[in-house]
């Protein structure tokens, strides 16, 4: 999907858990996620940091998709 | 560390009014096993069918399958799971109920349980369509929640193969083979010239539902270490699983782990197999990171020259098995790695979920997604109710005469990644 997307001109951010796939598929720009069970948050903290650590992940992930880069990144 | 394993080898099971075996048949009083089995709380039900191979019967969902035995020199069974976590298990004489097991079947935990066919096209592609299967049918309270459901359903397979397995204790087995593995200075001078091999034995650990316990301790909570061999032939590993069917590693694969069989069958002839690293697959990358920096750290402490690495599920597991081979290999240590494959249906998706340029060398196990068709069956035990939403089945694939068509994905151990199975690419 990130490839397809990217292939008509729009750029995408993958936030996801297991980094060295998102680099096997190809996706150019990357943030990690937290877990493969909650990638974006984490309920051990409880729901309101972890709302706290979503916002922060999302507002990287904008700031990424704004973000030229000649060569796969990693957005930690 | 030392094991005399005996073999008993058990052609059928007959319900009676005690347990024991005799003439290769095991008797089993039924109504105590299922008075057993109901002493846990959470369960409401428990009733016992006989499965044998050419019946027209499929059991399913099957949760997990254990072969019967019992540790004649002392201890438990499955430590830290059963009784006692002490003594270790590994050393000492097992005797074994060859050739019977205990099946346990319910309503689903998750939706990653399988199906065994006791004849027709399936059973080709399944071991326990060829052994004599105790199916400990249990129905939970209502409302229990799936974990909880899920470790009752456990307990009470292993207990019912302890409680069976006594009943070798004091039988003369068939066959009885030693397998020893030495402190490691010990064995690595025993056979100098022989290039030294180990295992890196990585067990499904993903959590939620998805977990493997090594000695009672449940496997996404430890980080790598060494085993001897005959630990896991031998106890010390039970599946908690509900991986995809195809390549669940069942208790019963535990204790018969054909990697570590067919390591000692060329134990000092042509490898010195000295001995497993025991790893995990969890749902953090930190821990992958961590984890196979520790397995690469070991490989080299032990002084190996080559591993064999196998995994347990698909998907983000392949990252750990990639990042397990490119750190053992940069080492300097060969790696072969042992897997199945999951190209989608029409065969033309990429096959494992992850790569890197050292793996070389893999032996596959064939692939999960061909399909198949099953036959509709005399005899159900258990329900065919979930089969559309078991993985490999999907809406609309059951026929109104309860046959089906699926992938092989649905099949208990149809595609193993540890090469307990007949299916294989051939590379040309």
């Amino acid at each position: 999907m990130v490839k397809g997307i990217e292939r008509y001109g729009l750029p995408v951010v993958h936030m996801a858990t297991v980094v060295p796939i998102s680099l096997t598929i190809g996706a150019n720009r990357i943030i990690p996620g937290v877990g493969i069970p909650y990638p974006l948050g984490d309920p051990t903290q409880g729901e309101v940091d972890s709302k706290k650590i979503r916002k922060s992940m999302v507002r990287r992930a904008l700031k990424a998709l704004q973000t030229p880069v000649e060569e796969q990144t990693v957005f930690e | 560390m030392k094991l005399e394993l005996g073999k008993i080898a058990i052609n059928d099971i007959q319900f009676a009014d005690r347990t024991y075996v005799e003439d290769h048949v095991l008797y089993v009083n039924k109504g105590e096993v299922e008075a057993m089995v109901l002493e846990d709380d959470k369960l409401l039900e428990c009733h016992l069918e006989i499965a044998r191979p050419g019946d027209s019967t499929r059991i399913t969902p099957v949760k997990d399958v254990i072969e019967p035995r019992v540790k004649v020199s002392g201890g438990e069974m499955f430590p830290g799971v059963i009784g006692k976590v002490t003594p270790q298990v590994g050393g000492g004489r097992t005797h074994a109920l060859d050739g019977c097991c205990v099946v346990t079947v319910g309503r689903i935990v998750g939706f990653q349980e399988g199906v065994i066919d006791m004849s027709g096209p399936a059973a080709d592609y399944c071991p326990f369509s060829k052994t004599v299967n105790l199916c400990v049918v249990i129905e939970p309270k209502e409302g229990l929640e799936t974990h909880v459901y899920e470790k009752a359903g456990r307990m009470a397979g292993l207990k019912v193969a302890a409680y069976l397995g006594e009943a070798g204790r004091d039988v003369e087995p068939d066959t009885l083979e030693v397998f020893e593995t030495k402190p490691i200075f010990e064995q690595a001078a025993m056979y100098p010239d022989l290039p030294k091999v180990g295992y890196v034995h990585m067990l499904q650990s993903q959590g939620l539902l998805h977990d493997t316990y090594y000695y009672g301790v449940d496997a996404k909570q430890m980080v790598p270490t060494f085993m001897y061999p005959t630990e896991i032939m031998d106890g010390a590993i039970v599946s908690g699983n509900c991986v995809a069917p195809c390549d669940k590693v069942t208790t019963y694969h535990h204790l018969h782990n054909p990697v570590i069989e067919d390591c000692f069958k060329h134990h000092g002839k042509d490898i010195n197999f000295m001995g497993v690293i025991l790893t995990n697959e969890n749902v953090f990358l930190a821990d992958k990171e961590r984890h196979s920096d520790m397995v690469a750290k070991l490989a080299e402490w032990m002084g190996l020259d080559g591993v064999l690495i196998t995994e347990e599920g698909y998907g983000n597991p392949d990252t750990d098995l990639m990042m397990n081979c490119r750190k053992v290999e940069r080492k300097g240590v060969k790696v072969v790695l042992i897997t199945d494959e999951f190209p989608g249906k029409d065969g033309k998706s990429q096959s494992l979920a992850d790569t890197c340029e050292e793996a070389t060398a893999l032996a596959s196990c064939g692939q999960g997604n061909a399909t198949l068709q099953f036959p509709a069956m005399d005899k159900v035990i258990g329900t065919m109710e979930y089969i559309e939403s078991q993985i490999g089945g999907w809406a609309g694939c059951v026929n109104p005469d309860g046959s089906f068509e699926a992938e092989l994905q649905i099949i208990i151990a149809s595609t193993i990644a540890n090469g307990f199975n007949k299916l294989a690419a051939k590379g040309y």
